[in-house]
């Protein structure tokens, strides 16, 4: 049993504000040979500086910049060392200080915690967070057997050697421990892909039924191809600042709260412990959770680094009800089965109930507090060192109330060699104040949950 | 007498254009093989192929976690003190805590698709231990039996693997 002490509970505490102000992506696809790592970042950092009404002169805010974290996932995909002092200098931003950030799924959260850390301490006024990853460098099986180094190599790559197999184990007992139907995860990825239809950045948009899901071809067991994201060739920019430089360059600036949790590589080697609880729960509400045989917390489940992240986001931003006080949240639904696992640790739902934040509708635009009207990982993108970044980006823009200026612009869909489809429909949600976003590593190896907050 | 140039050659292999247009793609071959050690886990892969599965355990008197630890650590994770070797007694049987059945693997894999990989609740043993089935439907609370590739070993992971307790016949091919 992990035993954890009054120093480990420690809440997080910034030494002063910390604000997002603007955001930029890129085109997500599978393959881009047309650019490089850099020159996609570039594209980004472009629509970051140019695109976001910034009350001051890109050149002027590359003048505030003094700090950098660069999120890059694999240096086995990109084949190049310090690929972050490349990107800095070709951003024109040397000799700034560029930090390389590197927590598997979850390094575009870690990126912007990373940036967070440099305003909330006072190293830095300005500070870009930046992630990238070029996945087809190699073609799809090799990628997948690179990602399944992000199991244990000793006693677990070799059981598969693709990541689906990682969490195909979860799926399983989910279902049988919390009645978790075929249908309810199928759902997850109609909603996601359907999402990425209206927008312009998506890799995999897609009207699907349930049954063309559950029909799609077998993965591992029992996640299907549209149940999984897909590898991605992509960047994305998030410029963080403090306080007063936050309101000199925008008059829409968010507030920022996030904070991470790590646990075991191996699934199979967390242990049994006590759940750490978000404060609007009691130990009475997980008093039956046990009640199977050989149930354990967090299992195969659940995610402590999740739920750990969770704690500790929600006590720094105030937050005592997640599902009331949120008004969107994006999730890390690399697969199916992980974006319904999250549910119970951000609780949304309490955990074992999970499957009905999608059934009862909350989950969807309209809804309570939808979830992943960017398209997500299943539908708009997975390039791991953006993804958090990226998932950002997207809450700022709808807090902003920018969703249609971003997604909804025919010349955003033409630069891209896209159409903007006829049906097009704004996913802006009416009038958000609070948006949470998830973003996770490995099998739950490292978990942030971040926050932003309306400042205007 | 004029004097020889020494010039510097070009030794290695064109890289194989792969599309020129719009940008220009080149195939870059990789082909390493890294030296990858056990370290002081080396007695548990030795013990696979000896037919033999060996757990870790934490002999301090003053730390709170005497259970086996599958996989193996040499060092304690709460008391940071190494723990001592201890054999599984035979047979081992174990009980399916959850399952996948691999239809699409990643490159390199090292077993005929599609297979069930399994993850096995083991008595006395704090952790769960991810291996495979060799032939059977898995399901939650199935009883399976270790085996052991002893004879052509792959001294890998891969030297352990399961069979259904109720069909009992070790059927390696």
């Amino acid at each position: 049993m992990i035993t954890l002490k009054e120093g480990n509970w420690r809440i997080p505490k910034w030494n002063r504000k910390v604000f997002a102000v603007a955001g930029g992506l890129t085109n997500y696809k599978k393959f881009c040979p047309e650019m490089k790592i850099e020159e996609q970042v570039m594209v980004a950092f472009r629509q970051m500086l140019e695109n976001n009404d910034l009350k001051v002169s890109p050149v002027e805010i590359k003048g505030l910049i003094n700090f950098l974290a660069c999120g890059e996932f694999a240096d086995h995909f990109q084949d190049q060392l310090l690929c972050e002092a490349k990107v800095t200098d070709y951003l024109g931003l040397d000799p700034m200080y560029d930090i390389g950030i590197k927590t598997g799924g979850a390094t575009g959260g870690s990126t912007v915690l990373t940036a967070a850390m440099a305003i909330a301490s006072g190293y830095a006024d300005v500070a870009l967070a930046a992630g990238w990853e070029r996945m087809s460098e190699v073609d799809t099986r090799t990628g997948n057997y690179y990602i399944a180094t992000a199991a244990c190599k000793d006693f677990e790559t070799r059981l598969s050697r693709i990541y689906s197999a990682y969490y195909a184990p979860m799926a399983v007992r989910f279902a049988w421990a919390y009645n978790l139907s075929e249908e309810t995860r199928a759902k997850v990825a109609v909603k996601n892909h359907l999402y990425a239809y209206y927008s312009p950045y998506s890799q995999q948009p897609g009207k699907y039924t349930i049954q063309d899901v559950l029909n799609s071809p077998m993965s591992t067991y029992p996640l299907r191809f549209l149940e999984c994201c897909a590898m991605t060739d992509g960047a994305a920019c998030m410029l963080l600042c403090d306080e007063k430089t936050a309101y000199k360059l925008t008059d829409k600036p968010c507030e920022l709260f996030i904070a991470g949790g790590s646990h075991t590589l191996r699934v199979a080697d967390r242990r049994d412990m006590e759940i750490p609880l978000l404060p609007h729960e009691t130990s009475e509400m997980y008093k039956g959770l046990r009640k199977k045989e050989g149930q354990r917390w967090p299992g195969f489940e659940s995610f402590a680094a999740a739920r750990f992240a969770a704690y500790f986001a929600y006590r720094t931003a105030g937050i005592t009800n997640p599902l009331e006080e949120l008004d969107l949240v994006e999730l890390h639904d690399a697969f199916t089965i992980s974006d319904i696992q999250t549910y119970g640790d951000i609780g949304l739902r309490p955990y074992g109930q999970e499957p009905d934040y999608i059934e009862s509708g909350d989950a969807y635009f309209g809804g309570k507090c939808p979830a992943n009207l960017s398209g997500g990982l299943i539908g708009t993108m997975h390039a791991v060192g953006a993804t958090g970044i990226f998932q950002g980006v997207e809450c700022l823009w709808q807090l902003q109330g920018k969703y249609d200026k971003f997604h909804g612009d025919p010349r955003i869909w033409e630069s891209f060699g896209k159409k903007k489809p006829e049906d097009w429909k704004s996913l802006q949600i009416p009038s958000g104040k609070q948006a949470l976003w998830v973003s996770h590593a490995g099998v739950g190896s490292h978990v942030t949950v971040g926050i932003l907050r309306k400042a205007f | 007498m004029a004097t020889k140039k020494k010039i510097t050659k070009y030794t290695g292999k064109p890289a194989k254009v792969l599309q020129s247009e719009p940008a220009l793609v080149i195939e870059w071959p990789r082909n390493l093989a890294h030296r990858h050690t056990y370290g002081k886990l080396s007695p548990f892969f030795k013990g696979l192929t000896q037919g033999r599965l060996l757990a870790t355990k934490c002999v301090n008197p003053e730390c709170g976690e005497h259970r086996l630890w599958l996989p193996p650590r040499a060092d304690c994770p709460d008391c940071n003190q190494p723990m001592t070797w201890e054999e599984l007694p035979q047979p081992i049987i174990g009980t399916v805590h959850t399952y996948a059945r691999v239809e699409y693997a990643g490159a390199g894999i090292e077993l005929t698709t599609p297979y069930f990989q399994i993850d096995v609740e083991l008595p006395g043993v704090c952790t769960i231990f991810k291996g495979y089935l060799q032939y059977g439907t898995a399901e939650i609370g199935m009883k399976v039996k270790a085996c052991f590739r002893r004879e052509d070993p792959t001294n890998t992971i891969l030297d352990i693997y399961w069979i259904p307790v109720a069909d009992d016949t070790d059927s390696r091919s």
